[in-house]
């Protein structure tokens, strides 16, 4: 989700990232936002995403985070892996038992 | 692979103390302050807009426990944590931990060093090219020069021939070498030439020309054999051992093409052998020099090279891969037969019967030619028991220690479970404390272990010159030690670990001894038991090989070592012939006569107590023969006085006795009982060596039973000859008459005379440049040499011995120590109740007595049955007697008594109302 949000809007700081998955999941997904931190600071030594500072909007001192090249593969393979999974999740929500016989 | 930098980056947050804490430090500010705002926008107070904030971020704390738990090492943190606390509470009580450190350090030290002899002499590899490769034919360490049949027919040393044979009929071979078996005690004279260096013994080894190809080996300089060097009538070449070119020739390279004289013939020096490589076996006397077998007839004046019947090679060969033994082991064996079948051995029977007998065993020969391995096997592994006992006795007495120190710190554990610590993770922290202690008692003990080795190879190998085995501990004896401390480690932190794991919180809130009955436990009460049952054991061993360490120093030898010397000589080496010698033997008696102060001159082909025997069948004229052998030893005049046999009728060896005149024999008291009746006067009679030669010597005297060869062959027949003279039947030239070369002179001095060594070297220098001393030894040290191995065995096992009291001591006093402390409000109402001091002394000391004397039973019983295990190693010690048993048991009663009596003084000096407060 970090990554994707990251695709779409570019760079952005941390609170910003926050908010921004707060709202794309329609407030249904109440992510307790500390636990953002974490991924953001591990995802930067595997490469994924870079991060510089920056003026935020109200004129304070952020690290905005941006997608790095290997940050897009790693978006793309987990995204394939996604929605492989998802396939296989609706598969079987499809199958009616007479498919089976 | 994202799993890989994942570890990475996780150790190097470790290791840098992770920088990433202070950024999400940073960023979880920055978020809170910008959500902040926005609820100030949202028109909250700036008080309710940071606590919501706050509310919405979560819990700061754990996102930062989380984190850290994520992205360093915990694992390693926390056992980092735990060494530091280790560190502060093994601080906090140094007298603890010197104790422990040095129990330990004791315990392991004293096993790595005999692990170091056992790495060395049991399992060690020759510093050799592939040794796995090597393969030995024979699995016996018959020595020397054999010319009989074995019955059993397994052969291990072989003559010229089989193996000239062997080695051109096995393809299966790389390379198949030989080796001189007996080098060690032949040694051979050396005269560096055109230097003022005088001619010295040195030990000398012949071996075949692939001998270092065998082991693949490159020279240090020059080259080594190759097959040209071995053959007959090639230039005589020698290759020159590393240490010796080291410490005796300085590493000068231009040791290699000059000519040396060995035995006083010249050989050309070829080159040095690799550093490190000390032959084909383990030896207190490596060789010095490597000389090609062929010249050993020139140099060594050695018959047997040629000789089809004299067995005096090993053979060692390097197999070629895939080559299967089986089928290797039964080819050699046939071509051994048919290498013996025309012999002269094997030509008559009973002899013939045994030929299809014969066979040879591979055997690994990576670890090359094994004589020392049987030598010292079964002391070693009696060693390796004793101090492994010792070893476990230390762990057992660190148990308890830790134990009685688990009491002060009962009220610690019980807060720290009160406040979350789970039990997992107290055992985790006594478990780290253990360790810590175990290793610096390992790192103490491989400390112990070097002195310890040293000490030990001066006690077994008294006289080496240069062993090959070091005292500095090898990679495997420093695995050995740090395996031993961890296994040590842990096993002594299960009792008080599993103390911990019981704690209860709730203790901590309880004061005092809650139990009456609440001394110590049956475990720790069981490790004392223990231990006294094993250092009993040790004890009486300890006695067992004193006994028979006194047997041995005081049996009668019959002989007088005072003020007396024993050189050590090689007339054949230096080149005499045997029809020279008559004027040899006269000047050394006149020269050494000239010493101011020195009485007597004895020359003679043996010495009381040295390990060298000549022995022959005897037949008595007239009389039916007894199939039985005697030693004799050819003397001069002087010798008997010299070495303080006593003469007891008829006469001894003296100058009438030329070689002109009847050849006579003096015998001993043993002989007499042997071969004649009792009351029968040998004196007149006659007796040679077999039914053709009965009446080859006349007896003119009998003298006393003095000791030769070992104690353990004591009382056993011998005869005395002239130097030089032959007997009438004897009709062989005198030149090949090797028996007439004498090896000993005997000096009697009236008293010690200074640098009797370099006098005597002088001496013999001016009689001949080539005639070298072999050995110079006061007499009494040649004796007390005989005795070394049962001198070294008994200290030991004494100082085990004692050493496991000790442990034992302490246990035993942390134990009952222990359940004193416990016990002390149950003492002080008993002593408000009306007991007196000495009860509660007597209470204490019974307990501690009751496993003192539970241990020593099953102590007596266990060496009752372990004696016989030992016996072997023991002389005219036939079991455990009363005398050993009061030994061994009267200092461990006294011991206990001391160690208990202490915690029970406690006992009695404790305040009943004082006691009776802390309730």
């Amino acid at each position: 989700m970090v990554l994707k949000t990251l695709d779409v809007l570019g760079p952005l700081h941390g609170y910003g990232i926050a908010r921004r998955i707060e709202q794309i999941s329609g407030d249904l997904l109440s992510v307790n936002q500390g636990t953002l931190y974490p991924v953001l600071l591990r995802l930067e030594p595997e490469g994924a995403i870079a991060s510089e500072w920056g003026p935020s909007e109200n004129n304070r001192r952020a690290r905005f985070y941006r997608l790095s090249r290997a940050g897009h593969k790693l978006l793309e393979a987990e995204k394939r892996d996604w929605e492989q999974t998802t396939a296989i999740i609706a598969r079987f929500f499809k199958v009616k038992a007479e498919d089976l016989g | 692979m994202r799993a890989l930098i994942r570890l990475l980056t996780r150790i190097q947050n470790f290791a840098t103390g992770s920088r990433g804490q202070k950024r999400l430090q940073e960023e979880i500010e920055s978020h809170i302050a910008a959500q902040t705002e926005d609820f100030i926008l949202a028109g909250f107070s700036p008080a309710e807009a940071r606590r919501r904030a706050r509310l919405k971020f979560g819990a700061v704390e754990a996102v930062r426990e989380q984190y850290h738990s994520e992205e360093g090492l915990p694992l390693a943190e926390n056992l980092l944590q735990d060494m530091r606390f280790a560190v502060r509470q093994l601080g906090r009580s140094p007298g603890f931990t010197i104790v422990a450190v040095l129990t330990l350090a004791l315990g392991i030290g004293a096993n790595a060093s005999i692990f170091s002899l056992v790495n060395a002499i049991l399992l060690g590899k020759l510093p050799v090219a592939d040794p796995r490769m090597l393969v030995r034919l024979g699995d016996r360490n018959d020595c020397c020069i054999g010319y009989g049949v074995r019955d059993d027919g397994d052969y291990s040393v072989f003559s010229t021939d089989a193996w000239e044979r062997l080695r051109e009929n096995t393809p299966e071979f790389e390379e198949l070498a030989a080796m001189q078996s007996g080098f060690e005690s032949q040694p051979v004279v050396v005269r560096p030439g055109g230097s003022q260096i005088p001619a010295h013994s040195a030990i000398g080894e012949f071996v075949s020309g692939n001998y270092f190809r065998l082991f693949g080996l490159r020279p240090a300089i020059g080259r080594l054999f190759s097959r040209a060097d071995n053959l007959v009538g090639a230039p005589a070449t020698a290759v020159m051992s590393y240490e010796t070119w080291k410490n005796d020739y300085a590493a000068d390279p231009s040791v290699v093409g000059s000519t040396y004289y060995v035995n006083s013939r010249p050989v050309t020096v070829v080159g040095v052998a690799p550093q490190g490589f000390f032959g084909d076996r383990l030896s207190a006397t490596p060789p010095d020099f490597y000389l090609p077998i062929a010249s050993a007839p020139v140099l060594a004046n050695a018959s047997y090279v040629r000789d089809p019947t004299a067995n005096w090679l090993y053979l060692v060969g390097r197999v070629r891969p895939e080559v299967s033994l089986p089928q290797l082991q039964a080819k050699l064996s046939g071509l051994l037969r048919q290498a013996l079948a025309p012999v002269r051995t094997f030509a008559s029977e009973p002899e013939r019967s045994l030929l299809p007998k014969v066979h040879i065993v591979l055997t690994p020969g990576g670890a090359g030619i094994r004589s020392m391995d049987e030598q010292y096997s079964l002391e070693l592994h009696l060693l390796m028991a004793i101090s492994g006992l010792v070893l476990l006795i230390a762990c057992a007495s660190l148990a308890n220690l830790l134990l009685v120190r688990g009491i002060g710190r009962q009220a610690e554990m019980s807060v720290r479970t009160a406040l979350g610590a789970t039990h997992a993770r107290l055992v985790r922290q006594l478990f780290t404390e253990s360790l810590l202690v175990a290793q610096l008692g390992g790192l103490a003990g491989i400390a112990v272990a070097y002195g310890g080795t040293r000490i030990l190879l001066a006690l077994a190998f008294p006289d080496a010159r240069a062993l090959p085995i070091h005292a500095s501990p090898s990679p495997a004896v420093l695995a050995f030690a740090t395996a031993l401390s961890a296994a040590a480690g842990i096993f002594f932190a299960v009792a008080p670990a599993l103390m911990a794991a019981r704690t209860e919180p709730i203790d901590a809130l309880r004061t005092g001894s809650k139990s009456v009955s609440g001394g110590a436990t049956l475990l720790q009460h069981g490790l004392v038991v223990a231990q006294t049952t094993v250092s009993l054991v040790l004890l009486v061993a300890a006695c067992l090989f004193v006994q028979s360490f006194n047997h041995l120093e005081h049996v009668d030898l019959n002989l007088d070592a005072n003020n007396r010397y024993i050189l050590h000589i090689d007339p054949q080496a230096a080149g005499y012939l045997p029809s020279r010698l008559g004027s040899l033997y006269q000047s050394i008696e006149q020269r050494f006569h000239a010493i101011p102060g020195v009485a007597r001159v004895g020359i003679s082909t043996n010495t009381p107590m040295e390990l060298w025997n000549d022995s022959w069948t005897v037949q008595i004229q007239g009389r039916p023969n007894v199939h039985a052998n005697a030693s004799y030893v050819r003397i001069n005049c002087d010798y008997f006085a010299s070495v303080g046999t006593h003469l007891l009728f008829g006469r001894g060896i003296g100058p009438q006795d030329t070689p002109a005149s009847t050849a006579v024999a003096v015998v001993n008291q043993a002989f007499v009982r042997q071969f004649f009746s009792p009351g029968e006067n040998p004196v007149g009679r006659r007796f040679g060596a077999g039914p053709q030669h009965a009446g080859d010597y006349q007896i003119v005297g009998v003298v006393d039973n003095t000791v030769y060869t070992t104690v353990r062959h004591k009382n056993h027949p011998m005869y005395f000859l002239s130097l030089l003279q032959r007997p009438a039947s004897d009709k062989s030239p005198i030149d090949e008459d090797y028996d007439l070369y004498a090896r000993t002179i005997v000096l009697e001095t009236g008293h010690p005379i200074a640098n009797l060594e370099s006098l005597t070297q002088r001496i013999l220098a001016s009689i001949n440049p080539n005639l070298a001393i072999v050995k110079f030894e006061p007499f009494g040290s040649q004796i007390a040499d005989q005795f070394g191995d049962e001198r070294a065995i008994a200290q030991l096992t004494t100082f085990f011995g004692v050493l496991a009291l000790l442990l034992a001591m302490t246990g035993l006093y942390g134990v009952t120590a222990y359940s004193v402390s416990r016990r002390t409000g149950e003492i002080g109402i008993r002593m408000a109740l009306g007991a007196g001091r000495f009860d509660v002394v007597a209470m204490v000391m019974r307990g501690a007595l009751i496993q003192t004397l539970l241990g020593l039973t099953l102590g007596l019983t266990c060496a009752f049955l372990c004696v016989r295990f030992v016996r072997a190693l023991l002389y005219q010690v036939k079991g455990v007697d009363t005398t050993v048993i009061l030994a061994a048991v009267l200092p461990l009663i006294l011991a206990a008594c001391l160690a208990a009596l202490i915690p029970a003084r406690r006992a009695a000096a404790i305040d009943p109302m004082r006691a009776l407060r802390t309730e």
